[in-house]
């Protein structure tokens, strides 16, 4: 091994670099050999060309290109790759990702549920180490494909080849499959499932048979009655993250029917109310956009839209009634608002007690109110416009001069004066944000602002307030000086009572007048 | 006592004008309006205060009243004349090479020292700075001993 010649330092430090450079320059080879970890230690004194071609060699033991899964890229790395940090990184997001994917699998394993076909479409998931898509149709149960794909063995042979390849870790077998046991627990409660879901049924057929083959009204009618168990048994045991059936049909189909069944009784009204409204032809969009959201049913929107069409029917006045279009005496629009007000009322009064009464259905009411929402809103705008084209003496359009030309020369001078004067002003106000208390000058300027134009008397400043005062003798920020004063100003109390106490005066004796005294006693 | 200057006897009165003059420049004379060297403080500050308006409000505080007195504790004023200056309720100081930089203690020898000082402080104000350094020579400021807590 070459050792590092120590110098004596005669001509100081930078000879002694020099030199060292220099020594380095002559023979790099061996020095570089010294300084690397040499896998090869008697090779140093062989000449700097073989240690070249034995890296040339190593470097020549590529593997093939592989695809990594994980990583998602091709390498020549080999069996050294899934020891690369890069990879270990994909790996643990890559399972993770999957693993999400599982806690829904392994909650309906210990929960099992029945399937509702329409949702089954959407059910899938990609088994990333069998690399196969698991769907569920002809499924009964939630994720049942899913589950006896997991605990098959194949599955449980393609994962650990993946764990082999990747380099999972052997022990996360487990992780990532479901075992015998738990599949034999998830069947027996399947089959409880099923024998007392039969019972409820009505038909004489299984429930299996009659789960894949038909979808027609029977099925609905039972699964309706069996989710209303059902859904009440999970709200009752589990909380977070699970996807509730719906208790409501979502189907156009299936709401349109109970539309038409349940609705009826609110025709008479909902034709009284048309009747007002002057009937748009953009009606059918508005219906449209209703079904759309209808996918949302839930209280809140029922409330919003309750809300909303509440505070339309107050700000529309004269604009809803086909009598007080263009009418500006005020008795009429008083009457107007109070008849459209009361129609609103009555209206959801109406639909509130068919809600609370459930012949009425979440999904029936929403769309009915956009609709009343929509035309109402379109009306106010036509209204509105009209009475302008009205009112107005010319427009654009008929080529009039715009209301500022009127005005003499004189007017349009000082109304340019202005301009410049605010835009001065304007510059100045732009003060220095940096400047000192600019937050507080900011937000008083607000408080006197609002003093004054709503006349709100703030509470004036609390007898303590004190200005931010950094005092004479301080060390640190202004705050603890302030806090020194409040420490301060509550010692004061007691500092006052002590000097009440009567001070006793007594005569200064000293140790050798006491010394003095006491001798002759001795 | 100037006519021309207000003169504040409460707390309350001194924190509303603390928190409603914003950005300009305030200040606080503490003192005694028959002392001697308080009158001829007011004078120069009654005579300059036109001048200064657009930048600063002068006021003027009692310090015989009894609502005042946490304001004497709290600002330590032991001398008076003594002057505070405020911007945007914060409290400025200036270096003046006294030992006290949180007020100017004493009177002026003239209008421009006074003015020379309000501006001063509005520049730093409005530059952001708490402390300023003081644009006068220093044969014209007032000199003083200051007692350190009673000693």
């Amino acid at each position: 091994m070459i050792k590092r010649c120590i110098l004596p330092r005669l001509y100081g430090v930078k000879y002694e670099t020099l030199f060292f450079r220099m020594f380095l320059k002559i023979l790099p080879g061996k020095i570089k050999s010294s300084v690397k970890p040499n896998p090869n230690p008697n090779n140093e004194l062989t000449p700097p060309i073989n240690q070249k071609s034995m890296k040339k060699k190593n470097k020549k033991q590529k593997s093939e290109f592989d695809f990594c899964k994980v990583c998602n890229r091709n390498h020549d790395e080999g069996q050294r790759h899934k020891y690369f940090p890069s990879h270990t990184n994909s790996l643990s997001k890559f399972f993770s990702r999957f693993q999400n994917k599982l806690t829904e699998v392994r909650f309906f394993l210990k929960n099992p549920s029945f399937l509702r076909l329409e949702l089954a479409s959407r059910n899938r998931l990609w088994c990333i180490f069998c690399d196969c898509d698991i769907d569920e149709l002809g499924s009964s149960f939630a994720c049942q494909n899913a589950i006896n794909h997991l605990a098959s063995g194949d599955h449980l042979k393609n994962l650990k080849h993946f764990l082999w390849k990747y380099g999972g870790g052997m022990d996360r077998v487990d992780a990532f499959r479901i075992s015998q046991a738990d599949i034999a627990k998830w069947e027996t409660k399947c089959k409880s499932l099923k024998s007392e879901a039969a019972p409820c049924g009505g038909t004489s057929q299984g429930f299996p048979s009659g789960l894949s083959n038909d979808i027609h009204k029977e099925l609905d009618y039972e699964n309706l009655n069996n989710y209303e168990k059902n859904t009440l048994h999970h709200l009752n045991s589990n909380i977070s993250n699970v996807v509730m059936p719906l208790q409501q049909h979502t189907n156009e189909y299936q709401v349109s029917r109970l539309e038409h069944s349940g609705v009826a009784n609110v025709g008479s009204n909902m034709h009284v109310i048309t009747s007002t409204l002057s009937v748009d032809p953009c009606d059918g969009t508005s219906l449209w956009n209703a079904n759309n959201l209808m996918e949302s049913d839930s209280y809140s929107s029922l409330m919003v839209s309750v809300v909303f069409l509440y505070l339309l029917a107050y700000g529309n006045g004269a604009v809803n009634d086909s009598n007080c279009s263009g009418d500006v005496s005020h008795n009429k629009k008083g009457k107007c608002k109070m008849t459209c007000l009361s129609h609103c009322f009555i209206l959801m009064i109406v639909f509130w007690n068919l809600y609370m009464d459930n012949t009425l259905s979440l999904g029936s009411v929403i769309p009915i109110c956009v609709a009343i929402v929509a035309t109402a809103g379109l009306q106010n705008i036509t209204q509105i416009s009209s009475f302008l084209l009205r009112e107005a003496g010319g427009n654009v359009h008929s080529g009039a001069p715009p209301p500022w030309f009127e005005e003499t020369q004189g007017d349009q001078l000082n109304v340019q004066l202005n301009q410049v004067s605010t835009l001065n002003k304007s510059g100045k106000l732009k003060l220095n944000p940096k400047r000192v208390g600019a937050a507080w000058a900011e937000k008083r300027k607000m408080e006197m602002e609002m003093e004054k134009r709503g006349g709100i008397v703030k509470s004036d400043c609390d007898p303590n307030w004190l200005p931010n005062f950094g005092r004479v003798w301080q060390s640190g920020s202004r705050k603890e000086s302030r806090k020194e004063f409040e420490f301060e100003k509550q010692k004061q109390p007691n500092v006052h009572s002590l000097s009440e106490m009567p001070m006793e005066i007594k005569p200064y004796v000293s140790k050798r007048m006491v010394a003095q005294y006491l001798v002759p006693e001795i | 006592m100037s006519y021309l200057l207000t003169t504040l006897t409460k707390k309350k009165e001194i924190d509303t004008i603390i928190r409603d003059t914003i950005d300009k420049v305030l200040v606080l004379r503490f003192g005694r309006a028959m002392d001697a060297l308080c009158l001829q403080l007011d004078d120069i500050l009654a005579k300059s205060s036109r001048d200064v308006s657009k930048f600063a409000d002068v006021a003027l505080v009692d310090i015989d009243s009894e609502d005042v007195q946490v304001y004497v504790k709290y600002f330590d004023i032991t001398l008076i004349p003594s002057t505070v200056f405020f911007f945007n309720a914060h409290h400025m100081k200036m270096d003046s090479g006294t030992a006290d930089h949180t007020k100017w203690v004493g009177a002026f020898h003239r209008k421009q020292d006074f003015i020379d000082v309000v501006e001063a402080i509005y520049r730093g104000a409005m530059k952001g700075k708490l402390i300023v350094n003081c644009p006068l020579p220093p044969e014209r400021i007032p000199k003083y001993q200051l007692l350190y807590k009673d000693v």
